[in-house]
């Protein structure tokens, strides 16, 4: 697959575990243009063993001079947003891949809702700058946890002016789907990022007022859940793998030197689909992509989240 | 024709059912498509508020105003005319919002003629419930000259346009509401296969 070759340009520690990344090309020459929505695959190789996490693209869609991006620190993850915030200084070359934009405004509509929960806001930074310049109908909303978390409430402010509004949990100021959702005109679509229970209600609450579903989006990228170590068996390239606790499918078989398709990482994309031949256990679906239905058929499987607790899992590669 | 093999661009229609999640319905018929409108409420009379839409075909024996009248006791709105129908769904459309279903029922000719109505308003083709009713006939558009030709019967129609001989295909077009026709006999001019009613 191929890659852009980047420097870190500039670090700003946006809020107390947000920093904001700029990246331009190593060259010096201007990065490939990208559309509202769209996200890079950054690779870190952390003790050895290449990471690679999906982040939205956040600046203007009108300038390929730099990319901007944001981190939030996840404690709890596997250390590609640890990486990112203790050991990425200005300067640090970083692989990324080309843009690929999963979440754009559908150009059917005729008023657009935009709705973010915490970090979620990333990938609306350039969608804003897209709907500003088509001169679309839309409003942002935006829901954070208290006022240190406010990440990029200025920029938003001055990108949005009297279409943004601004829920903060700590205020007890709550954002009522039901309420936003009903009195919106015929022809609106909406379209959420933010943490996964909130995707739901979004979801369910769009369902039950009859809104159809191709006008709700949503993105969301899961990093790999932690899990128990398991074999899986390949059975084109004729091998057979161990894929520890703290790495997905994905890593292992990269790492066994499978070249295995992917996109975005996160489950969200459905790029790196594989068949499954046999499974004798259980198939741990953490994907958003594949129909409950499939997940149920376990006849597919998305090896950059997913994961089983099986003795044997073969799989079509 | 040949089996298994079908043209994807070719409209399939369904029955009309109210759906269960909505804030309100909102149904479209003309013609014989009123008897699909009664069926619907062989269904069920609607909690949400209800618009129905409908005109009468004069040119068809079968007349179903009136016993709409008598079974929809609410949101009924009976039109003289097709173009009375789209210029009331305008009026009706600039006040709706999400959450409105959407039900069209008649000829295939009609459907199309009220998307182009709902396209604007960003109501998308795959979430309107459409129901055939009465016909099969086909509009015919063109490809020399660009000119559709309404209530084709017939696998060959005349083009209304320049007269040449078009063979009715199954590809459609969603934004012209129209199947595509092509000259059959332009290889060989005057050579044309039988000529036979397959669209009733």
């Amino acid at each position: 697959m191929s890659v852009l070759n980047v420097r870190v340009d500039a670090i700003e520690q946006v809020t107390e575990v947000v920093k904001h990344f700029t990246l331009v090309q190593e060259n010096g020459e201007a990065l490939p243009q990208f559309s509202g929505g769209s996200h890079v695959v950054v690779s870190m190789n952390i003790n050895g063993r290449v990471h690679r996490n999906p982040y939205s693209l956040m600046g203007s869609t009108a300038n390929t001079d730099k990319y901007e991006i944001a981190v939030r620190r996840q404690e709890k993850s596997r250390g590609g947003s640890v990486f990112m915030h203790d050991k990425v200084e200005v300067g640090t070359e970083l692989q990324i891949t080309y843009p690929v934009n999963l979440f754009s405004i559908s150009k059917l509509g005729n008023k657009h809702i935009l709705i973010a929960g915490g970090i979620g806001i990333t990938p609306f930074m350039s969608q804003i700058t897209d709907l500003n310049r088509l001169g679309w109908d839309y409003e942002m909303h935006y829901a954070y946890r208290s006022d240190e978390h406010a990440a990029f409430r200025e920029e938003l402010e001055e990108l949005c002016g009297d279409r943004v509004h601004f829920y903060v949990e700590s205020d007890n100021q709550r954002l009522d789907f039901n309420d936003l959702l009903r009195k919106q005109p015929l022809g609106t679509h909406v379209y959420i990022c933010g943490p996964d229970p909130m995707v739901k209600i979004l979801h369910h609450t769009a369902e039950e007022l009859g809104w159809p579903e191709n006008h709700v989006h949503s993105e969301q990228f899961s990093a790999p859940p932690i899990g128990d170590s398991f074999h899986i068996t390949l059975s084109q390239s004729d091998m057979e793998i161990e894929v520890s606790g703290d790495m997905s499918m994905l890593e292992a078989m990269e790492e066994a030197g499978v070249d295995a398709p992917f996109l975005c990482r996160g489950g969200a994309c459905g790029r790196c689909e594989l068949e499954v031949i046999s499974c004798d256990g259980v198939i741990m679906h953490n994907d958003h992509y594949l129909s409950d239905t499939e997940k149920a058929e376990g006849k597919k499987i998305m090896p950059c989240v997913s994961r089983a607790k099986c003795q044997s899992l073969v799989l079509n590669i | 024709m040949e089996r298994g093999y079908w043209i994807r661009s070719k409209p399939l229609y369904e029955t009309l059912v109210w759906r269960q999640r909505a804030t309100a319905h909102c149904v479209i018929a003309k013609g014989e498509g009123g008897l699909a409108v009664l069926k619907l409420f062989q269904q069920m009379f609607p909690r949400e508020p209800i618009k129905i839409l409908f005109a009468d075909d004069v040119n068809s024996s079968k007349k179903f105003a009136d016993i709409m009248s008598v079974v929809v006791t609410e949101g009924l709105q009976i039109c003289q005319s097709e173009q009375e129908i789209t210029s009331e769904l305008e009026q009706y459309l600039t006040g709706c919002k999400m959450g409105t279903q959407f039900y069209v029922a008649g000829d295939e000719h009609f459907m199309w003629n009220v998307m182009s109505v709902l396209k604007p308003y960003g109501v998308e083709d795959v979430n309107v419930n459409k129901e055939l009713c009465g016909t099969l006939a086909r509009s015919v558009y063109c490809v020399h000259c660009k000119t559709i030709t309404n209530n084709a019967h017939h696998n060959i129609e005349t083009c209304s346009g320049c007269g040449r001989n078009l063979l009715v295909r199954d590809h459609f077009s969603r934004r012209l509401g129209a199947y595509m026709g092509f000259m059959i006999d332009a290889e060989e001019p005057g050579k044309v296969p039988d000529i036979e009613e397959v669209y009733p």
